[in-house]
This record gives structure tokens, sequence and C-alpha cells, in this order.
């Protein structure tokens, strides 16, 4: 009997031995798995400059001999935590900022306490954000900074820019940015105004449970927890996919709560209003409509992005009142964007090259 | 090199790709239903008032027993965490009484480097 087209007889023997030996080491590295911690994420050196309830601002120690005039300061989603920037050496947003000889400051979060359960958008926008950048500019001497903002720390740096819209915001880079939330369809369905009572929920329970914030991520693709635990299994004799997956899992599934006054207002506002989308957006009384910003901005988005659609971001761009704008989008999703092999390779010499030249 | 349609490893590799795709576009059209956002509302509804009371008792237990809870514990971590940072910021004050340099010093006591940093020119040289 002849032997199916493209089938090579010979390499079944060195292809079962091969197999065997993984098998074996399966068993070794899987004891080792359970028995082990992951890697130590987020440890490029950092000195505190400012803690208040959930707001915290790290200034990350510069490496270069020479640094841009103008500092950095990242703005994280406030759902999750800011070392997915800095996750290793090698695989660390920040620490490739500095090599680059960019003076970083990253505005992180912690989970708000029960009684923080009555911060609101204005918290957020009028007071950590610019506080943070009064900091910033105290700790650099420099006027001017550059904000990037990754998700919903994106809006919320867009939010910030349109009401502060004589500076000192130089730059503004957003990192999957939603502006259109009708065109997330999925958290629309979930927030559906007719059966997700925000109210009810808010006042019952306060903050909102990190649990919930995790399952309504998990939710938008619910095969690929267990497809990816298989996966980790077939590659578990793997040290560098192993150290890759601790990193990722552990970082998606330390997801924060968010205070019961600003889930409510996101729901309401954004989800429910489109205010953003629509050019009625205010916090505190002032509006915020992202045609004001007018300082030059760059948009990456993400081509495979599961959470953030690109129907729910493409508009941010065409919207915004600046002159010296970009939108780029990169093959990746929403996470694999900033961190990981391919925003090493994409995202993060892009934007040096952009943002290299608008430092100085 | 081997041929992929005939590896059986490669072959079950992509089944379970297919498989996630295939039952993640099933799932996401399925819970964009109205229907699907009305049960999941109303589960969801009673379950988070049903564990915040299983939470608020187990608070309860545990103050009976003298024990502290999670919540007291992290926020015990994170004001731990603000006087190091507190520390840090002594520290660095100290060294610049001590030093009495007139030269800019960083946080951590530390010299900063300047900030007259030029980006690459085209050719890839540091102008």
């Amino acid at each position: 009997m002849n032997a199916p087209a493209g089938l090579d007889l010979a390499s079944i023997p060195e292809r079962i031995q091969s197999e065997v030996q993984r098998a074996i080491q399966r068993s070794i590295k899987g004891v080792e798995y359970i028995s082990s911690s992951g890697p130590s994420l987020g440890s490029t050196p950092k000195d505190i400059l400012a803690v208040r309830g959930t707001m915290n601002l790290y200034h990350y120690r510069p490496i270069a001999d020479e640094i841009y005039r103008v500092p950095i300061l990242i703005v994280m989603a406030t759902t999750n935590r800011g070392y997915i920037l800095d996750m290793v050496p090698g695989q660390s947003f920040i620490e490739f900022l500095l090599r680059r000889g960019y003076d970083v400051y990253m505005l992180d979060w912690t989970a708000p306490k029960p009684e923080e359960k009555s911060l609101r958008m204005e918290d957020y926008v009028l007071d950590f954000i610019p506080n943070c950048i009064r900091r910033v500019q105290q700790d650099s001497g420099e006027q001017d900074v550059t904000v990037i903002g990754y998700c919903f720390g994106g809006v919320l740096s867009l939010l910030y820019g349109s009401i502060f819209k004589d500076g000192p915001m130089k730059n503004l880079i957003c990192f999957t940015t939603p502006i259109d939330f009708r065109e997330m369809k999925l958290f629309q369905n979930f927030s559906d105004r007719r059966y997700f009572d925000v109210d009810r929920l808010v006042d019952s329970i306060g903050n909102v449970p990190p649990e919930m914030i995790l399952s309504s991520f998990e939710m938008l693709r619910p095969a690929s927890r267990a497809a990816s635990q298989v996966q980790l299994w077939e590659n578990i004799w793997n040290d560098e996919f192993v150290k890759s997956y601790r990193m990722f899992d552990r970082w998606a599934t330390d997801t924060l709560p968010l205070a019961g006054e600003y889930f409510r207002q996101t729901v309401k506002d954004l989800m429910w209003d489109n205010k953003l989308y629509n050019d009625t957006m205010s916090v505190g009384g002032r509006v915020a409509n992202i045609a004001d910003i007018k300082v030059p901005i760059l948009h990456a988005v993400a081509e495979h992005d599961h959470i953030v659609p690109y129907d729910a971001a493409k508009h941010l761009i065409t919207k915004v009142g600046s002159s010296d704008k970009e939108e780029v989008m990169l093959k990746g999703g929403h996470v694999s964007l900033v961190a990981g092999a391919n925003a090493i390779k994409r995202l993060w010499p892009k934007l040096d090259n952009w943002l290299a030249g608008r430092s100085t | 090199m081997a041929d992929k349609s005939n590896d059986p490893v490669a072959i079950w590799q992509n089944l379970i790709g297919e498989m996630e795709k295939g039952f993640n576009s099933f799932a996401n059209q399925a819970m964009a239903s109205p229907e699907f956002s009305k049960v999941v509302n109303q589960v969801g509804g009673v379950t988070a008032g049903a564990q915040k009371q299983l939470g608020d008792l187990m608070e309860k237990y545990l103050v009976s027993m003298n024990l502290p809870s999670r919540a007291q514990m992290v926020s015990m971590a994170e004001r731990l965490q603000s006087i190091e940072g507190q520390l840090s910021e002594i520290k660095a004050l100290l060294h610049q009484v001590h030093n009495n340099s007139s030269a800019p010093v960083g946080y951590a006591g530390a010299p900063k480097p300047p900030r007259t940093k030029r980006p690459p020119s085209a050719d890839g040289e540091q102008k």
C-alpha cells in the first residue's frame, strides 16, 4: 500500500521519539508548573511619587545617560494593572522607553476600597490625572507632558485633554481606545438598559467586584480559556511558552474592581447614551468634546481586537481637532498590541519613531 | 519538511483552533440576543446580591473570630507600600541634604540625566 501523498514514512520513528520525549517533559514540567510561582512582573526600578486611595503615581528610574525633554505619563485602564506594560526584562514596554531615552511616569490603579465607592468620573478626570500631571511637572521640572492612555485609560486621557485644552498635555497617544460605544456590541447587550439595572447593582453592592469585570471580558470569547489550557498542556515542555503564558494569564485574571459611581456613570453616559461619540459628554459640569483636542495625537489600534473592535475606535482620529494626527492599525489583539513578541516588533518601534521628534 | 496536512499533531492543533473559533462565534451570536441579556442580568443581579450578603456575613464571622479579612490584609499591604514610598522620599531628601549638591537630583537621590536628547537623524545617528 502506498503512503498518502505528503506523508514522509522515514520521519515517523523520529516523530514518535520526539513526541514521547515531549510527553515525558510535560509530566516533569507539569509538576514544576504547579509547584512554582510565575516570573516576577513589573520589576523595572521605580519610585512611588504619590499614593492616594486607588491612585498611584510611579516614576521609573531613567536608564539612558541623556533623556528627551518631555516626560511621558502613562494612564492605565482602571480595570487592569499597569504591569502589562512592564512584564519582564526584554519584554517590557517601560524598559524599552527608558532605553530609548524617555522619562517615564505611570498613573496606575489599585483596587478602590469600599469607602471609595463614591468616586466619580470627575475624580479621575478632574483630580487624579491633573494631580499626577502636576507631580510630573514638579518632578521633571518641565511644563510639557506627553500622555499615553491604554484602553479606558485612553478614554480618561481624551476626557482630560478635551477639558484641559490649553495644556500642559503636549502629545497624546491612545492605545485601542473606544469612543463609539454602540459598536462594542456584546458589552452593549450585556448592559442593555431594558434588563441591566445599574442603579440597583451599584446601590446594593457598592464597588463592582473584579469577578464580574473578568467574567464580562471572558464572555466575549467563552471557549478561549479552555483552549488556552489545552495549548498550555501541549506546550508545557517549552519554557518560553510557559513563561509567556503565566505572565499574560496572571495579568488577565488580576482584574480590578471598579468604583460604584464611576461604573454607574460609565454605563449611563458611555454605554447607554454614547455621549463621547455624540459630542454631548461632560465631566463635573465641564464640557468634554474631543474636537477641542488640538495636540499631536497617535492612535494605535489592533486588527483583531475583540474587546475594542475597530468600529468602536475608528472615529477617534476623525473627531479630534488636531492637525497632526495619525491612526496606525497593527496586527494583533487588544493585549498583544502593547505587550509580547508582536508589540516588540510592531508597536514599540512605531511609537518611538512617532514620539522622538515630538519630545524635544 | 513534513507535510502539515498529514501531521497528526498539527491536525489536532488545527482542530482545537477551529473548535475554539467556532464555539466563540456561535456563543457570540447567542449572546447578542436580547433574551440572553435578560436572563444574564436577572441571574447576575441575584448572584451579585447573594455574593455581597455572603461577603458581609464572612466579614462579621471573621470579626467575631478576631481574624482579619482579605480586604483588611490587602489594605494593610497597600499601607505598607505607601509607607515604603514615604521612606524612599525621606531617603531622597536626606541624600539631597547630605550631598548639598546643586546638581539636579532624582527622586531616589540619583543624579538626573540631562534632558538634551535629540531624535535620531534619518541616517540613524543621534543629533
